[in-house]
């Protein structure tokens, strides 16, 4: 690894995950220098633990963050809003792997949905068209199956029961994939040997992450500084309101200060309005690049929930690759079914232990020890679809609660727009159907659990009043600070959301290139 | 003990689970005066309700006892941590049919990921059929679904037994 001096003009990113990692190899490869900052440790492969908890308490952002709002969450896990990971490779560690693209209408939210009430609905100022070609090297990079010449990976016994049933009902469009773990060993990487744990850092380095791709590469180069355990809390600007450095703190609570050339935010969809927030100056009194008052607003989880459904014969769904099955035939805006926007059904499985922490938070008896007597003869899914963005869902900083360094926590307000609670009914219904086309002897609702989809809280925009930052994901009101991760999601469509953050950081890397070779940045 | 077999009653477990799980709650409840208060006057308030010592009661009228205090503290206690531990012990998952960590033995790969056998084996690969993906409107052949509005009672559950 390079050291890069703190009066060193550098490009400073801010996170290591999804947008940050592949922000920094893009970078790095071009010869720019770049110092990443992330707040977590270095965790690598071999250190990592297959139990559900243990996986959990050592990777997962547990920094204290508080909850208000009508959604579930506020009241089952008040200080848990999001699963989030702290560590390099962000949540790539914890990710599950599934890789679709946005459709092209899904850039298009407003135009195609028309207004709808309480949604705060615009278009992107993108189109898919735009964004193929990214697509393209994204899949590539993270060595999606089912694209590219990339061979699908097996049916485990989950997908068994969820693409029977959705032939049973009807459905078409369903594949093991596409999902960016390899089948066939890739990349310098092997292939899954279908361990199980996939909500939990790999081991065998078949699932791709940042961890294992981009941050290794980018330190290859001899252009990156990476410094985990570095925690940024604000980004300071000179009196013309470009941004100049980061100051972050060390494990042990020193203060630093990093000179920057160009401040890139990856820290996802809750930090990275919170350290916009807490960069607050007599320049930007509301927060840096808040002239529009939406940094924080407009916060998106997908709207989710899953199913598990039990079976006469035994399924053992927790055998191999967790989300390796998505069915897209309810991906598609049909006003008939009585909400907008899509949704996909993927296959998902968790152990004994998240299962009764989730399954059905707060119950308990026979309603709730019956759903675990079953574990062995389970099949479950997940249903993932867009949600309305809504102005008042929010991120904020909390001045009563603050953390260790005594700042400010984010506090997460969320309530479900109608329009997502009929969604996920929808979801539901089809879900039971579907298990019931197979046999099911019964089927039990969960409801979303900490988000693991967080996005949209500086969202891109043509027009800087309705919007935090550019097509390029570049801020309207400070030219050389970006924001590189879901948060840029001026809408959060129905596919899971990786894929995307991993294109658009790969553009953006193009487009900061070009300005930097041509000068204007 | 009692209390947390009743309140998650699961035939299959051995007695150890739950007797791990009241350990470690005790553990837990020393460790901070609130819910030390709590859990001892919680267990100690089971018994001088009107039916009798929860000891005596038999599993329908303790769990009728558990409903009635469900929104105590010492409830709330008792049942976030027995979810968090009981759960979380080897034995139990071993009774539940769960193997856990497979990455030493190599995965699942050659130890029945893919062994369900009461289904036929499903195509894996994208549909490539005639069809094409609808993204706008209604699908073009019937699914096993009506088309309007989904039931709203999102909470409806139909674990059976
Ligand atoms: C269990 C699970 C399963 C998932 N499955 C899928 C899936 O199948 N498909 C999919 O598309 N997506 C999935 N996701 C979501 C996916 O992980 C995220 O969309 C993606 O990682 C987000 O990328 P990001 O760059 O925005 O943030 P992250 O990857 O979360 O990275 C953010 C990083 O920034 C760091 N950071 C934050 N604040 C600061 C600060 N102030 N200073 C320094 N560092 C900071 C954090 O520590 C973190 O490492 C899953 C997520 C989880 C948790």
């Amino acid at each position: 690894m390079t050291a890069i001096d703190h009066d060193e003009e550098a490009v400073v990113i801010i996170g290591s995950g999804a947008g940050g990692g592949t922000l920094a190899y893009e970078l790095t490869a071009r010869g720019i220098k770049v110092v990443v900052l992330e707040a977590g440790p270095h965790i690598t492969n071999d250190e990592y633990v297959n139990d559900e908890w243990a996986a959990f308490s050592q990777m997962a952002w547990l920094d204290p963050r508080t909850t208000s709002g009508s959604w579930r969450i506020a009241r089952d896990f008040p200080n848990l809003p999001a699963w989030i990971v702290k560590a390099v490779g962000g949540s790539t560690t914890h990710w599950s792997g599934a890789t679709p693209r946005f459709l092209a209408h899904e850039f298009q939210a407003r135009s195609t949905y028309g207004a709808i009430d309480g949604a705060n609905l615009l278009d992107w100022p993108l189109t898919l068209a735009e964004l193929a070609p990214y697509y393209d090297r994204a899949e590539i990079a993270m060595g999606s199956t089912h694209r590219h010449g990339r061979a699908a990976l097996p049916a485990n016994n989950n997908y068994k029961v969820f693409a029977n049933g959705a032939a049973r009902v009807g459905y078409n469009f369903y594949a093991t994939g596409p999902y960016a773990t390899n089948a066939e060993p890739y990349d310098g990487r092997p292939a899954s040997v279908q361990d199980g744990f996939n909500f939990q850092g790999d081991k065998s380095g078949a699932k791709w992450s940042t961890l294992v791709r981009e941050i290794p590469r980018a330190g290859a180069t001899g252009h990156l500084d990476l410094r985990p355990l570095s925690q940024a809390v604000q980004i300071t600007h000179d009196q013309t309101g470009r941004a100049d450095a980061v100051l972050y703190l060390d494990a042990a609570g020193g203060l630093h200060r990093q000179r920057a050339r160009i401040v890139c935010v990856a820290g996802n969809s809750i930090e990275t309005p919170r350290l916009l927030l807490l960069s607050a100056s007599s320049l930007f009194p509301d927060g840096l690049a808040n002239s529009s008052g939406q940094v924080g607003r407009n916060y998106m989880r997908h709207t989710t929930g899953s199913v598990y459904a039990q079976f006469p014969d035994p399924v053992h769904s927790y055998r191999g690759e967790t989300m390796a099955g998505i069915i897209a035939d309810e991906a598609r805006h049909d006003e008939r079914r009585g909400f907008a926007g899509r949704y996909y059904l993927e296959t998902l499985s968790l152990g004994p232990a998240f299962l009764a922490a989730f399954a059905d938070p707060g119950s308990w008896g026979r309603d709730f020890t019956s759903i675990l007597d079953g574990y062995a003869h389970t099949a479950g899914l997940w249903i993932v679809g867009e949600d309305m963005p809504q102005e008042t869902n929010r991120i904020t900083l909390n001045g009563s609660v603050t953390d260790a360094a005594g700042l400010p926590v984010a506090n997460v307000n969320f309530d479900d727009h109608p329009n997502d609670v009929a969604m996920r009914d929808h979801g539901y219904r089809q879900a039971e159907l579907l298990y019931d086309a197979v046999g099911s002897i019964s089927a039990h609702r969960t409801p979303p659990y900490p988000s693991t989809h967080n996005l949209g809280t500086s969202r891109m925009s043509a027009r800087p009043e309705d919007g935090v930052v550019n097509k390029f994901g570049r801020a309207h009101d400070v030219p050389n600070l970006f924001v590189s991760d879901g948060s840029v999601f001026t809408t959060g469509a129905a596919a899971n959301p990786t894929l995307t953050i991993v294109a658009l950081a790969i553009r953006q890397a193009d487009h900061i290139a070009e300005q930097l070779a041509n000068r204007s940045l | 003990m009692r209390v947390i077999r009743v309140a998650f009653p699961h035939a299959q477990l051995p007695d150890t689970a739950y007797e791990k799980t009241a350990d470690a709650l005790i553990a837990l409840a020393e460790k901070s005066p609130r819910h030390f208060l709590a859990l001892s006057s919680g267990l100690a308030s089971l018994d001088t309700l009107p039916a009798g010592a929860f000891l005596d009661l038999n599993a329908m009228d303790a769990t009728a006892r558990l409903r009635a205090i469900e929104h105590t503290e010492f409830f709330a206690f008792v049942r976030a941590n027995t979810v968090l531990t009981l759960y979380n012990l080897p034995e139990v998952w071993e009774a539940l049919g769960y193997e856990g960590a497979s990455f030493d033995k190599g995965g699942y790969l050659t130890r029945g990921f893919n062994d369900l056998d009461w289904l036929p084996e499903p195509r894996i690969e994208e549909y490539t059929g005639e069809l094409n993906h609808v993204e706008i409107g209604p699908l073009t052949r019937q699914v096993g679904a009506a088309s309007g509005p989904a039931e709203s009672a999102s909470t409806r559950d139909e674990v059976t037994k």
